[in-house]
């Protein structure tokens, strides 16, 4: 299971504190229950993280291979087989995921496939939305440097139904998820 | 050593039944070797394939070529699967064997498109160059211009694994002065205008690999090509399809009557509605590989169209997204009952039942090859939550001719007391994340008589079942073992009781310093590899090898 304990270093003082920052639900059940607590237990809720969960007892699990990584000797295909999909993969795929702005029923979509790391998501959100953005590795920046102010914090909910910080999960796990849905929420610094 | 006349030692291996013995017999009989027409050699064990054994392990194929070009000068025809092959190899084959026919390089690396152009350049009656899925450098397209006009002999010419570019001109004058041509399979550099083109000079066409076959070219480039592909009577094995668009499926539909083999595996552009549209037309197919987008939906359709079925594959084409495919057991149950001819069966899927696996047996008790890959480790039955391994019990009992299994998902010893008992013909066996202890893998060595060629990984299998049998290894080509409970100590006491066999280890995550061993050391070994050897411990093995 792929697990970090995140949030350590985001004291409540901070402008993290969600308890204040109501997030407006994408779904017509208004709006869901603020979270509280900022130590966060990541779970990545793929398939992949499951298939883990299921050989828990065994530590090697499937083959030793760092997480953002979909292990090379598995599933067992051959290697010839395995580039070619993986290059007509690539030229292929889309990953369209909706974002909206609190406050603002009617959203945007872009392809995150077309992006190549979170700085580029960012920069086209903030075109797209004519606002600055923060995510979580800003945040830390802003937490240090408390005179910057941003307007709005990116989030996403994740298949657990969580919402969740964008920007820890590492970008190469983020472009391999089926599905995902994302959101921005206001946030006051401090 | 003493010495038989010939007549003697020929009149002993006339009683070798099988040509297989024979061949390999030759192969070490000093007075048959010069005469040595064809040469096979495999390298790397199959796991290799998936990325288990780490690079610079071994198969080179180097030594082999320059023996022969040494000791049998007659050679004729060179096949090698799973071996390092070098331009200088390349070289050196096309120079020295004046009668040179035949070059099948399977799984291979290490060579590039300039080793293939002296291979074009000197071998005058060349009449095969098969490359199926090897790793090769691109150069350049200069190789394919380097046949003499003088060669005229080719019957099979595969390059679909190279990755470059390909010279047209070069390509349709090759195919124009070649009428012998049975089997060109293109790679996907090769245009839908340049296929065409080809076509109309191959009317004795039995196989063909496409090109490309995307939604760039115009309509009449693809009525070309269907009038192009109607000359071709003989034709009945369609391959290729790189970046197919499903524009272009009914124009290959003229040919779908006559087709018995059908390779889709490289085209995840088309989905169940493309494939049906093609599939249900090839009433006569005898062989399919597909890619698991196909769906569930979609094999019924091959179920119902292609009652000749004998062989089936299917790939899962989306691995990011780990454990999904739109396959499930009932594909399967459905292909089973429609296809009751089926022989030979490789299944990516997310998921199966006992129950499925039971009708399956019974539906198909011809299967020689079943190869069932649950694509989540240790997946239980997906109705009950059992194990599998009555599924698959009931496979080895129905199917008393089965030679290759290779078994996934939640399975107990009892798979393993269910195979020792019943798989009888069994020669090779594939378990991954299976069993529960070393019982399991000793059901299988003391069970299965015919047992040639073992390989386990993920399962808790140990000492005590490596050591339990230890005489078995004897008569089989192979064991492998990775990420199990197998410890230092185990091997170092199986290479001590049997001498003829080669025990290598590989413990690859600290480099050679975990080599260092000390006698008795429990630590476990991350990968061995047990094979027969009359000649003793290989000279070419690396440093993270350990032969004991």
């Amino acid at each position: 299971m792929a697990e970090c304990k995140g949030g350590g270093d985001r004291s409540p003082s901070s402008s993290m504190d969600s308890s204040t920052h109501p997030v407006l639900s994408t779904t017509s059940s208004g709006c869901r229950p603020a979270r509280r607590d900022l130590s966060i237990d990541l779970h990545l809720g793929l398939s992949l993280s499951s298939a883990s969960s299921l050989l828990a007892p065994d530590s090697k699990s499937i083959p030793s291979k760092p997480r953002n990584q979909v292990p090379l000797d598995w599933p067992p295909i051959k290697p010839f087989l395995k580039r070619t999909l993986t290059a007509s993969a690539r030229r292929r795929r889309t990953l369209f995921v909706k974002v909206y702005m609190e406050g603002v029923p009617i959203g945007r979509k872009l392809d995150l496939l077309l992006l190549d790391g979170y700085d580029s998501l960012l920069a086209k959100l903030c075109h797209m939305f004519k606002t600055s953005i923060t995510y979580a590795d800003v945040m830390e920046y802003h937490r240090r440097v408390p005179h910057e102010k941003a307007a709005y914090v990116l989030t996403y909910e994740d298949q657990d139904g969580d919402w969740m910080m964008v920007g820890d999960v590492p970008w190469e796990y983020v472009s391999s998820l089926p599905d995902k849905r994302e959101e921005t929420e206001d946030c006051k610094n401090g | 050593m003493t010495y038989f006349p010939e007549e003697v030692v020929e009149h002993i291996f006339s009683f070798l039944p099988s040509h297989s013995d024979r061949n390999t017999v030759s192969l070490v009989c000093k007075v048959w070797f010069p005469k040595l027409r064809v040469l096979t050699v495999k390298g790397k064990p199959h796991f290799a394939d998936f990325n288990l054994v780490p690079p610079d392990w071994g198969g080179y194929a180097a030594p082999w070529i320059e023996a022969a070009a040494r000791g049998c000068v007659g050679l004729e025809e060179l096949r090698m699967k799973r071996m390092v092959v070098s331009d200088e190899g390349l070289e050196l084959l096309a120079r020295s064997f004046p009668r040179f026919k035949a070059l099948v390089l399977i799984s291979c690396e290490g060579f590039s498109t300039e080793g293939l152009a002296d291979i074009a350049s000197h071998c005058k009656f060349l009449r095969e160059l098969d490359l199926q899925e090897n790793d090769v450098e691109d150069r350049g397209p200069r190789w394919l211009s380097c046949f003499p006009d003088s060669c005229t002999s080719l019957v099979s010419l595969n390059f679909a694994c190279i990755k470059g570019e390909v010279d047209s001109a070069s390509l349709e004058r090759l195919v124009a002065k070649s009428p012998n041509l049975r089997s060109l399979r293109l790679n996907r550099a090769v245009s839908v205008d340049t296929l065409s083109k080809i076509l109309m000079h191959t009317p004795n066409l039995e196989d063909l690999g496409t090109g490309n076959l995307t939604d760039e070219f115009q309509t009449e480039s693809y009525l070309r090509l269907t009038n192009a592909l109607e000359k071709c009577k003989m034709l009945k094995s369609l391959s290729g399809f790189w970046d197919a668009s499903p524009v272009c499926v009914p124009f290959i539909y003229p040919l779908c009557h006559q087709l018995t083999g059908l390779n889709l595996s490289y085209t995840p552009t088309l989905d169940y509605s493309d494939l049906t549209r093609m599939i249900s037309r090839c009433v006569k197919l005898q062989r399919l590989w597909v890619l698991d987008c196909i769906s569930d939906k979609g094999l019924q359709v091959v179920a119902s169209s292609c009652k000749d079925l004998q062989e089936l594959r299917v790939f899962p084409s989306d691995f990011y997204v780990a454990g999904y495919s739109a396959v499930t057991e009932e594909g399967l149950v459905a292909i089973s009952s429609g296809c009751p001819k089926l022989s030979s069966l490789l299944y990516f899927c997310h998921q199966m039942t006992n129950d499925a696996l039971i009708t399956i047996a019974k539906n198909c008790p011809n299967f020689i090859r079943f190869r069932l890959c649950i694509l989540e480790p240790r997946k239980p039955d997906a109705m009950t939550n059992q194990p599998l391994d009555e599924g698959f019990g009931a496979i080895v009992r129905e199917c008393k001719g089965l030679r290759r299994l290779s078994i996934s998902g939640l399975l107990t010893d009892k798979v393993f007391m269910y195979i020792g008992k019943y798989a009888k013909h069994l020669e090779m066996l594939s378990i991954a994340f299976a069993g529960d202890s070393d019982d399991g893998m000793m059901h299988v060595l003391n069970g299965c008589k015919n047992l040639r060629k073992l390989e386990i990984r993920d399962s808790p299998f140990g000492d005590g079942a490596l050591l339990g049998n230890v005489a078995k290894y004897e008569t089989m080509r192979s064991l492998w073992m990775s990420s199990c409970n197998v410890t230092l100590k185990g091997c170092e006491i199986l290479a001590s009781k049997m001498p003829m066999l080669n025990v290598e280890i590989m413990n690859e995550l600290d480099g050679s310093s975990e080599m260092e061993e000390n006698p008795g050391d429990f630590s476990k070994v991350e990968k061995l590899y047990v094979y027969r050897t009359t000649a003793g411990a290989r000279g070419d093995a690396p440093n993270f090898v350990k032969i004991l």
